[in-house]
């Protein structure tokens, strides 16, 4: 069973319904012309048996028509002897089997001794010649049609037929011919010469005739009577035109008029009792009959149906060959397209190995199938290297998250970080932007009154960063360990980090340290983002800024060293850029400004307060915009006194 | 062409072979002319046994070429005949004392009939045509009314075929509405190819068939006659009813005696028969002469005969049934 949505149903039914309509047009047109060819056949094939027909009927007629004609010659050259027309007409009788009568019928009064009748008849009664002399009071002559016609006329007239006079059925018909005598040498119209003919030769002639199963010639009389019929009841009875009004078939009249009219035709009629006939008729000449034969259309194209119907037949079967044949052949061709697609998805379930169907042409399938063979082994190649990518990314990840754990171990996170240091409340944080960031705080006691505190930025971001940052916090404690002024820590620190700094790094860094007795701080910023300074008081201020380059840079170069006093319960606000430069979707800055406000708005809390309060202004402003750079803040309050 | 004597001699062993059993008192009744729709009343009331149940046996002959009605009756060969009103006066003109006992047409069906290709439109244009005329006993109407109409036509006499006229040997002819018009359009001549002139329309409607018997008979057999009368009116009736079974009777008839017959003939001239014997002027008077009809008659036939002993309406209509029963 095909399915209706199948590549091969839909091919099958466009094939089809192409042939069908290829095939119809085709029959059509044969036929059509078969048909043409065939009617001009019977066309033919009629006017030729009509011809035929009316040249056997002629062969009887015209020495029948001979006969009187010689008696008129042989009156009208010199009359005989009364007596001696009985012989005459004997001898006609005795020597012409066809005719069964002959007579010769005077005008009145042409005898004067014989009075008004006069007509010498002769005719058959068995096998004997019987004469006698027709006319009489009851039987005047000058009345009937085979006297009066062609007296009327002056010409020749073969009567309308009648049955003979034995009440058979034999059909006779009396042909007639004017003759004349010389008187006074005027030719004058004397009487008329008669023949009595057998009809029964041309009425079976014609009745012998046979066309196909049921088709037939006939014979009609000069009124359109039936002569022959294959209803023998119909012949002398009905004429064609008692046909068309019983039968109510207009067409005969139609047909009965042209004969009489003396016209010739072939033509279709088609009539309840026959069915359609093709028929040609025409008039034979003299006798004013006429004959006609009859094609039964059905019978005519009888061969040409049956042959159709083969045709037909054949053309069936051959569609539904040629339907198997195609919708075998689609599927075997299509066949590999579903084991393609069922590839196909074993290939996107992640089966890369899966077996593709084997394709032994060289057409679109092989096609396919090398295009399919080709996406199966780059996409094995290509998630080769995807797991393979992934798995150094995820190492590369897990190594980063140490190197995060390392960096974050490295700066103080313990807060408050001295409790046996009260003068100094103290807080920092460090967000990175990544997982490791180039930011630092530090902060440690030097001595018992001293306390170091440093913040820094390294150039650039990320691993480079962190690593470069690891450095500098633990060369600051080390630096610091041996000396205690920060612009020699500063120089010290910046010259070990400039040795072999290939990659040219640095970093800014603000570092200072505060005498806890008297709440002054030196320090060195070394192209830093300057802290802010919050006093008591309210006032809150940036550091000048000192205008020095960043370590790593230049070694031998002296960072001059400043100092502040802090009061009490003064802070101090150290940052890096990550605070002053968060940005938004916008690229707008969170601002020097806006920093200061935030400052002024919170300069009352405590150092963690204020760090968090920072922390939510920079979210406020970057409103989820991804962080771009480490955030690292730090905020010391100076308590003064233990 | 002396076929009719033996047809009629067979016809006649057949109706004598068929009438053998009966014990009835016989009637021989003679149509007037060779077995057609004309007579189709009688065959039927043969066929249908109405005569049988009237209690008579009926034989019915008809005319040779050498033997007519007429003669049939006053040789005694006939009991009863059919004729023409015209023809009936004409024997009584002739001294033949036959009397009217039954008058069945009503109307006449004479006409002259015309190629319309010989331009006769009216009753003047015959002058001087040739017209074919039966010459066998209804040619005083044509006569009176081309006389009436001072027209003068060249009379040629026919005997009953229409042949000569198709042939074109006849400018017009007499025909009968029920007969040879219809024989002429039943050889390819349409109606609207002829004109029609009907003696009606020129004051001549004067009726034909009759029964007519000698006055002897009619007053040896009147039981008789009358049961055959009102049999034949039967006949009629029942024909007028069963178109389609009078007309097989009528051709069977015809056929078996060899006389050419066709069925679209014979159906027309049974309807116009019947149409004939309509009575829609005077209703009622069924198979009554009447005597302004017989005076016509009578007066038409003076003119072209001589008489040889004076009849008046009454001895020559002297009915069977009164036209009031």
């Amino acid at each position: 069973m095909i399915k209706k949505n199948s590549l091969s149903y839909r091919i099958i039914t466009r094939v089809l319904l192409i042939t069908v309509s290829l095939f119809i047009v085709v029959l059509s047109v044969y036929s059509y012309f078969n048909r043409n060819i065939i009617r001009e056949t019977a066309r033919e094939n009629a006017i030729e048996l009509g011809g035929s027909l009316e040249a056997s009927i002629d062969q009887v007629l015209a020495p029948m028509e001979k006969i009187p004609q010689m008696v008129s010659n042989v009156i009208e050259l010199e009359l005989p002897a009364k007596d001696d027309l009985y012989r005459v007409l004997e001898t006609i009788l005795i020597n012409n089997e066809d005719v069964f009568g002959a007579g010769i019928a005077f005008e009145p009064y042409f005898f004067p001794e014989e009075g008004r009748y006069f007509a010498p008849y002769a005719y058959k009664d068995g096998d004997s010649i019987k004469t006698l002399q027709l006319g009489s009071s009851d039987y005047e002559y000058f009345y009937w049609d085979w006297y009066q016609i062609p007296a009327t006329l002056q010409e020749a007239y073969w009567s309308e037929p009648y049955f003979d006079e034995g009440g058979g059925n034999i059909i006779m018909s009396t042909y007639s011919i004017p003759f004349y005598v010389w008187r006074d040498g005027i030719r004058t119209f004397a009487g008329i010469a008669t023949i009595d003919v057998d009809m029964e030769y041309l009425t079976q002639l014609v009745a012998d005739v046979r066309i196909f199963e049921s088709g037939y010639a006939f014979l009609l009389s000069r009124n359109g009577v039936a002569l022959t019929h294959p209803d023998p009841s119909q012949i002398m009875n009905e004429s064609i035109f008692a046909a068309s009004s019983d039968w109510d078939e207009p067409i005969l009249r139609e047909i009965g008029r042209d004969l009489r009219e003396g016209r010739s035709n072939f033509r279709a009629y088609n009539i309840t009792r026959e069915g359609k006939n093709w028929i040609y008729y025409t008039n034979l000449s003299g006798s004013r009959y006429s004959i006609g034969v009859v094609y039964p259309d059905a019978e005519m194209y009888a061969p040409l149906r049956r042959l159709n119907l083969i045709l037909i037949v054949l053309i069936i079967a051959g569609l539904g060959i040629l339907a198997t044949a195609v919708v075998n052949n689609i599927n075997r061709l299509a066949a590999p397209l579903t084991n393609f697609a069922n590839s196909s998805r074993l290939i996107a379930e992640g089966d890369f190995n899966v077996k593709l169907p084997d394709i032994q042409t060289k057409d679109e399938m092989k096609e396919l199938h090398n295009a399919f063979s080709h996406m199966q082994s780059q996409l094995a190649e290509y998630v080769k290297n995807l797991k393979e990518t992934t798995a150094a990314k995820e190492k590369i990840e897990s190594e980063l998250r140490i190197a995060r754990e390392i960096q974050m171990s490295m700066i103080p996170n313990t807060f408050p970080p001295f409790p046996d240091m009260p003068q100094v409340d103290l807080f920092a944080m460090l967000k990175s932007a990544r997982e490791v960031g180039g930011d630092l705080y530090d902060f440690f006691a030097v001595d018992q009154d001293r306390f170091c505190f440093a913040i820094g930025d390294v150039s650039g971001k990320g691993v480079p960063a962190s690593l470069f940052m690891a450095v500098t916090r633990t060369l600051l404690r080390s630096i610091a360990d041996k000396v205690k002024s920060p612009s020699q820590i500063a120089h010290s620190l910046n010259k070990s980090l400039a040795i072999n700094n290939e990659s040219c790094m640095f970093v800014t860094f603000f570092m200072g340290i505060i005498d806890l007795r008297s709440g002054t701080i030196t320090y060195v910023n070394a192209g830093h983002n300057p802290p802010v300074l919050i006093k008591k008081d309210g006032t809150v201020e940036m550091f000048k800024n000192a205008g020095t380059i960043p370590f790593g840079l230049h070694g031998d170069f002296s960072y001059p060293e400043e100092s502040i006093v802090l009061g009490k319960e003064d802070m101090i606000f150290c940052y890096t850029d990550g605070v002053n430069e968060a940005e938004n979707v916008n690229a707008e800055l969170l601002g020097d400004q806006k920093m200061l406000e935030v400052i002024e708005r919170h300069k009352s809390q405590t150092p963690r307060d204020l760090i968090h309060s920072m922390e939510a202004a920079i979210e406020e402003h970057v409103a989820g915009f991804p962080q771009s750079d480490d955030i690292t803040m730090m905020v010391m309050r100076f308590n003064s006194e233990r | 062409m002396k076929n009719i004597n033996r047809l009629l001699i067979c016809i006649y062993l057949m109706m004598i072979v068929s009438t053998l059993p009966a014990e009835n008192p016989k009637l021989v009744f003679g149509a007037q002319w060779l077995p057609q729709a004309q007579f189709a009343g009688y065959y039927v009331a043969q066929d249908q046994g109405f005569y049988e149940e009237a209690g008579i046996d009926v034989e019915i002959i008809h005319p040779s070429t050498t033997v007519n009605t007429l003669d049939y009756l006053t040789s005694g060969r006939a009991d009863v005949i059919s004729l023409f009103l015209t023809s009936a006066l004409n024997a009584r003109f002739d001294g033949h004392q036959l009397i009217n006992i039954a008058q069945l047409s009503q109307h006449s069906a004479i006409m002259f009939v015309s190629k319309k290709e010989c331009g006769i439109e009216s009753i003047e244009d015959f002058e001087g045509k040739r017209v074919g005329v039966w010459m066998s006993g209804f040619q005083e109407i044509p006569y009176a009314v081309m006389a009436d109409n001072n027209v003068n036509v060249e009379w040629v006499p026919i005997l009953s075929s229409v042949n000569l006229f198709l042939v074109g040997g006849l400018d017009a002819m007499t025909v009968m509405w029920y007969n040879e018009y219809k024989r002429i359009y039943l050889s390819g001549v349409n109606h609207e190819e002829l004109n029609t002139f009907f003696m009606a329309d020129y004051d001549y409607d004067v009726p034909e068939d009759g029964l007519y018997v000698l006055p002897e008979t009619r007053k040896e057999k009147e039981k008789e006659l009358k049961a055959f009368t009102e049999a034949t009116l039967k006949g009629w009736a029942f024909a007028s009813e069963n178109r389609d079974y009078t007309i097989d009777l009528v051709v069977g008839i015809m056929r078996k005696a060899n006389i050419p017959a066709s069925f679209a003939h014979q159906r027309w001239m049974l309807d116009k028969i019947l149409e004939q014997h309509g009575t829609e002027e005077h209703p009622g008077d069924q198979l009554h002469l009447h005597k302004e009809y017989f005076e016509k008659a009578f007066s038409i036939m003076e003119r072209y005969n001589s008489l040889s002993s004076r009849f008046n309406y009454e001895e020559f209509f002297v009915p069977v049934i009164k036209a009031t029963e």
